[in-house]
């Protein structure tokens, strides 16, 4: 008998229409999947694909105006049919889940001790009224996931992002449960901890014989963890089939186009080339010493004047347990025509060193050059170097006033400088080199009207409208849909062959910066540990760091490896 | 000779300055975003319209403004001149004075419709005062960092633990009497506590993104406050203003029983302060003493009603509450 299993599973929310009378959404449109036990069954597809809406709605816990329809048996049971209490006695008991976002899913105000000790108080009473015996079921639920007994005592915000993620599993098993479903447990982490999580995850799998659900958008993660892969789009299941069968001969456009999105490091295929976009170099040989040369060789895209550099740059902030050093004696030289990849783990200080570059925070000791001179710290003396050197944030969403229309996003910079001419060209020009087309269209909209990708793409040609030699981009698709980024990043491939653009691009994704960089620097607590062309750094990493962050990639030749 | 000659440049120079191709499309332009502004407006109102006690609110208000407005044409002010007045003093309620007379003959129920009139223009104006000092001074605060945010934040500290009738009281002592005094001492007593509402939006916005997109884009300090701070604070300040309004009513009362109102002007206040000072609330006539300080109670509720109304609009988390 089958752990999990859907039958034709449909469901559907009722919300309010344009006119304001109800209307029924398809989320999950008939799906039929078997979950056996001990499997490990993976969900993909991008966001609004449904793939939630189906984890959730196995421990009925989808808000009241969804309509579920078709049969979800959990051990042969049907959970539609379950009376309130066998459901109370199945949530985490039976099947327990890992949500998305640990930093949100911890109470703040509780030690860990407390909310592990929650889940075994309501589900396993009778067993765990004794103090002792509770402390040391939660000491042995923390060494199950790699964690030592003192974090215990600790609160939320005492410990890092992955840690949460873990005491998070940690809960979810508390019960002995015969199934977890993880619903995208490792997006926010970076790639070392993500590795770390996953590992945990995979272990209890192996040695517990558990069954798993696996939700992910990053066909990789699901790669190296799941055996079978379950590819969704619109709510309907599109391809469904061994883990590495699905990985290497993908049948389904959508599943081709989501395992494109992400790059083999190492892959000549990926390296400056996109779905979509590929950069006009001349034929090379990829790994003989030709590649390594490549991406300065583009016809037209040869790395032109030092545009901005950081000339041992220190920032130290005032932090809680004294001073931190976040930015520590850090020397980069950013050419126009030219991508640079700044890699690193979260808290390595990246995010610092790009607003320094930017002028957005003094630097404690060292300075930032522009085209050779010293940054002036005057707002008037500084409008040419911001004219020139451009930013594009993280989160489209947050990047632009949810009050203004497109038109306004994209002319707030023209009116800063006071560029003459006709605005409404500047703008449309600006649009139309971000790839929005035809531009008059988007100038009424506001950001909520458009898509994730969309947003982005209005935040660069708010950039571009000021003719910038030189964009700073802060991960500027880690919060983007696997196809759009691909798009975004062939865009940034696309401006620096035809408009000279030069571009600091600050990732933890060595994919990205295989995909578009032409050189790469490796950022380890404050420091650049190792910098060079993407081909010397990514194929041959010199220094330790770099070979552990390559080794923790999720890939599917890694699988094959295992 | 002369204005012969100049009609024949004119139609050439009239051409070029309305040029055909641009202006529809700028009208194109803005025009999504008036029609944005006003579904935006309808969806407020639908939002508004939700409230019960908003809706008793505002229709409350509105029948209060109305009759201050037409005050002088229910009744004309002869009839509030002491040495006009035909009725016998301290009358109770009767036909020709619906709510009894006052100790000098006047009818209860004009002073009341020409009270109102008083109270309700300190109540706007001294909340317009304070407004506009509690927004600037707030977002000031909220967006300047070192010294001048500390600077700012001890001023609000002061006037926040500062008792404000005190304050009042001495500066409607000071400056010279009238209804400007009042709105005056009102209004720079009352706008700490906006100010730090103010501030905490402020900085809550500008944490975002996009405050940062505007630097990086070269903005100044007056382009990252003007286009958007204030429009995202705005909304707040609105809903605490009808807030505001019903407090700085109740002061202009204190202000004026407390006998610093402008003696000349019939206001709610003065009536309650009259009533105390000629014996009528001891004396038991209570048809002088009951419709003002009913007349505020209403008014001010009103003002809650509706603020509180518009508060739970603008700011969504507290609709479920």
């Amino acid at each position: 008998m089958p752990t999990l299993e859907f039958d034709d599973v449909r469901i559907a929310y009722r919300t309010a229409g344009d006119d304001g009378r109800p209307v029924l959404r398809n989320a999950v449109d008939g799906v039929s999947l078997v979950l056996e036990p001990g499997g490990t069954l993976g969900l993909a597809g991008e966001s609004g694909c449904g793939k939630s809406t189906l984890a959730m709605s196995v421990l009925r816990l989808l808000p009241s105006n969804a309509e579920v329809s078709g049969a979800i048996r959990f051990g042969g049971e049907d959970v539609t049919a379950m009376r309130w209490g066998r459901l109370r006695a199945v949530r985490w008991a039976e099947a327990a889940i890992v949500f998305q976002g640990a930093m949100h899913s911890l109470n703040p105000v509780q030690r860990v001790s407390t909310q592990i000790g929650e889940a075994l108080l309501q589900h396993a009473a009778s067993d765990y009224r004794d103090r002792a015996r509770r402390t040391e079921r939660i000491t042995e639920l923390l060494a199950l996931v790699d964690l030592p007994a003192e974090k215990a005592d600790a609160y939320p915000h005492e410990l890092s992002g992955g840690q949460k993620q873990r005491v998070m599993i940690a809960m979810a098993l508390a019960c002995d449960p015969e199934l977890i479903i993880a619903d995208e447990p490792t997006t926010a982490l970076d790639v070392i901890v993500q590795a770390q999580v996953l590992e945990v995850l995979t272990g209890l799998v192996r040695e517990r014989g558990l069954s798993l659900l696996l939700i992910s958008h990053d066909l990789s993660v699901l790669a190296a963890t799941c055996d079978r892969i379950c590819v969704m789009q619109h709510g309907r299941v599109v391809e469904e089939g061994p883990a590495r069968q699905v990985m290497a001969d993908p049948q389904h456009p959508h599943t081709q186009a989501l395992a494109a999105a992400f790059p083999e490091v190492g892959d000549p295929d990926s390296r400056l080339r996109l779905p979509g976009y590929t950069a006009p170099r001349p034929a090379v040989v990829p790994g003989s010493d030709d590649a390594a040369r490549a991406g300065h060789a583009g016809p037209g895209a040869s790395p032109g004047e030092v545009v901005v550099a950081a000339d041992g740059l220190t920032v130290r902030y005032q932090g809680r347990g004294g001073p931190v050093t976040a930015v520590d004696d850090v020397s980069l030289e950013c050419r126009a025509g030219e991508i640079v990849a700044l890699v690193g783990q979260s808290g390595s200080g990246k995010t610092t060193l790009a607003r320094s570059i930017l002028g957005l925070q003094r630097p404690t000791s060292g300075a930032v050059r522009f085209r050779g001179q010293p940054l002036p710290t005057r707002r008037k003396e500084l409008l040419a170097f911001r004219r020139a050197v451009q930013f594009v944030l993280q989160d489209p969403s947050a990047a632009l006033n949810p009050r203004h229309t497109v038109y306004e996003a994209v002319a707030e910079g023209p009116r800063l400088h006071g560029l003459g001419g006709d605005e409404e060209e500047i703008v449309a020009r600006a649009l139309a080199a971000a790839e929005l087309s035809p531009p008059e269209r988007f100038f009424g909209a506001i950001p909520q009207e458009l898509s994730g990708g969309q947003r982005q793409r209005v935040v660069i040609a708010g950039a571009l409208a000021l003719e910038p030699s030189f964009l700073v981009a802060d991960e500027p698709v880690a919060s983007l849909d696997a196809s759009v980024r691909g798009e975004i990043l062939a865009l940034f491939l696309r401006l620096k062959h035809e408009l000279g653009l030069g571009a600091l691009v600050i990732t933890h994704d060595l994919g990205l910066a295989w995909n578009i960089a032409d050189r790469v620097a490796v950022m380890h607590r404050g420091r650049i540990v190792e910098e060079g062309t993407a081909e010397q750094v990514l194929l041959d990493p010199q220094h330790d760091y770099t070979r552990n962050l390559l080794s923790v990639v999720p890939s599917a030749l890694a699988a094959d490896r295992a | 000779m002369i204005t012969d000659t100049t009609p024949a440049p004119a139609p050439a120079a009239a051409a070029p300055a309305t040029p055909p191709s641009p202006s529809p499309s700028r009208q194109g332009r803005r025009s999504p975003a008036a029609e944005r502004r006003r579904r935006r407006a309808a969806e407020v109102w639908r939002e508004f319209s939700r409230h019960r006690s908003g809706l008793i609110g505002l229709a409350g208000l509105l029948i209060v403004v109305a009759l201050a407005l037409l005050a002088p044409v229910l009744a004309p002010s002869t009839l509030l001149l002491a040495t006009e007045a035909t009725l016998p003093p301290n009358q109770p309620p009767s036909a020709e004075a619906p709510l009894g007379t006052d100790p000098a003959g006047r009818s209860v129920l004009v002073m009341l419709l020409w009270g109102a009139r008083i109270s309700l223009l300190v109540g706007f104006a001294a909340t317009a005062v304070s407004m506009v000092i509690g927004t600037t001074v707030g977002m000031a605060a909220g967006h300047f960092r070192g010294f001048g945010q500390s600077a700012l934040l001890r001023v609000i500290d002061f006037f926040l633990v500062l008792p404000s009738l005190v304050l009042a009281i001495v500066l409607s002592t000071v400056l010279e009497r009238g209804v400007f005094t009042i709105v005056i001492a009102i209004g720079v007593t009352s706008w700490a506590a906006t100010a730090r509402l103010v501030r905490s939006q402020t900085l809550t916005v500008e944490a975002r993104p996009y405050i940062e997109r505007a630097w990086a884009l070269g903005a100044g300090h007056a382009h990252v406050l003007g286009r958007h701070v204030l429009p995202a604070v705005l909304p707040l300040v609105l809903a605490n203003t009808t807030l505001t309004v019903g407090s700085a009513i109740i002061a202009e009362s204190t202000l004026a029983f407390l006998g610093l109102g402008d003696p000349t002007q019939v206001s709610w206040g003065t009536m309650l302060k009259t009533a105390l000072d000629t014996g009528a609330a001891t004396a038991g006539y209570w048809w002088y003493v009951l419709p003002p300080g009913l007349a505020i109670v209403l008014v001010v509720l009103c003002f809650t009603l509706v603020g509180r109304a518009l508060e739970a609009v603008v700011n969504p988390t507290l609709r479920s509450r």
